[in-house]
């Protein structure tokens, strides 16, 4: 672990957390969320809740995963909050350089896939796309979703190996014996 | 990479945010720095009770008043955005119900007077020397911040008092030791109240 003498005292000011994070953090609520308007929201109300909960935070902790922490957890409350009315798939789902039918089968594809994603527990979803699309840590991804880094790293390979065993592309791969398939590691 | 991993890329891929989303954000954090936060409670020993603070300290506490009104007044005469945060107030908050509930007698709390009056800020930072269970007449202020003339003045500035409680605009009365007026809910009989409350043998 690095050590910075001194550092602790030397918190950056808020406006530059939000300089430098507030991108990354509004890209994973819309994953989360699939919505532009919902991920908008909970990207202010996220960042209204770091700012009130700034001046007590340790110096020394991960601000970015700090500030992802927040702002996951309100977008879980939206979702918890939200009628399943299902998925609408937007216009930057389909490729329009495709053969209509191509399309068409592309498009039946996805729904499926966001379907049988959305089905999966919140954290094996959340520990996916922190991993692959936000290209956090394993230990990054256990502050945030209140786990081991272990169990982070267990959800992500779930998850995948389910869809894949739904889906059937080339075949699943070997369950590893740590918790039962259906549940989350948490 | 297999298929699933190609159709998560389409689902995922890569959503930029727009300046006008990250145009809002830094707008909004603009207001937060520099808003006021306020709470209420509803039934306290002096009624309703409604707290503003700042950055660097209390800005106005009023009870007896609607919260609506309360917030109307702060934005107006402060030119900022007033938001509701318990987290923000609670601090001050917590400080005052100890003092009503005779747990506490002096506040640690800094005071902001951002629209008070050079003349103003004297005689509330006068007022705040007086030390709870004591008393001073508004000549001995007027006296303190060295215009002896201007005990008058003195009872206005007293009587504008944004802080009342933390700043002890109760400890002033006139230089017979009556209680003259207090422009907080209940007048008098609170300013009696919070005398009482301290220990202050009233006249």
């Amino acid at each position: 672990m690095e050590v910075t003498v001194g550092a602790s005292n030397k918190k950056p000011q808020f406006d530059v957390l939000v300089d430098a994070h507030a991108g990354e953090i509004y890209a994973y609520l819309w994953r989360m969320l699939q919505n532009e308007q919902d991920a908008e929201d909970c990207l202010q109300e996220g960042f209204l809740k770091a700012y009130l909960a700034y001046d007590r935070l340790d110096g020394s902790a991960n601000y970015r995963a700090w500030l992802y922490r927040i702002a996951g957890n309100t977008a879980r409350t939206r979702l918890r909050g939200r009628l399943r009315t299902g998925v609408l798939l937007s216009e930057e789902h389909s490729d329009s350089s495709l053969p209509i039918e191509q399309q068409a089968e592309n498009t039946f594809q996805l729904e499926a896939v966001i379907q049988a994603i959305e089905g999966l527990p919140y954290k094996q979803r959340a520990s996916v796309i922190l991993r692959k699309y936000q290209e956090l840590s394993y230990e990054e991804i256990g502050m945030i979703l209140d786990t081991s880094a272990e169990s982070a790293r267990a959800n992500v390979y779930q998850a995948l190996n389910k869809l894949r065993t739904q889906f059937g592309n080339g075949g699943a791969l070997p369950v590893p014996n740590l918790a039962e398939e259906n549940s989350e590691v948490a | 990479m297999d298929k699933i991993e190609e159709t998560l890329d389409a689902i995922y891929g890569t959503p930029a945010m727009g300046t006008e989303v990250l145009d809002r954000l830094r707008h909004s954090v603009r207001q937060w720095q520099e808003a006021i936060w306020y709470d209420a409670l509803r039934d306290t020993a002096v009624g309703p009770l409604l707290v503003a603070v700042s950055d660097q300290g209390v800005v106005a506490i009023e009870f007896g008043t609607d919260e609506a009104g309360f917030v109307g007044e702060l934005e107006a005469r402060h030119g900022v955005t007033a938001i509701r945060s318990m987290e923000r107030v609670s601090e001050t908050m917590s400080q005052i119900l100890q003092y009503l509930s005779g747990d506490r007698r002096s506040f640690e709390i800094d005071i902001d007077l951002r629209d008070s009056t050079e003349f103003q800020r004297k005689v509330l930072e006068a007022a705040v020397a007086v030390p709870p269970g004591y008393v001073a007449t508004y000549g001995e202020i007027a006296t303190r911040i060295g215009k002896p003339q201007s005990s008058r003045a003195v009872g206005q500035a007293l009587a504008r008092n944004p802080i009342p409680i933390i700043v002890p605009c109760h400890r002033v009365v006139a230089a017979d030791g009556s209680l003259t007026g207090y422009s907080g809910a209940g007048g008098i009989e609170t300013k009696a109240h919070l005398l009482r409350l301290e220990g202050a043998t009233i006249a």
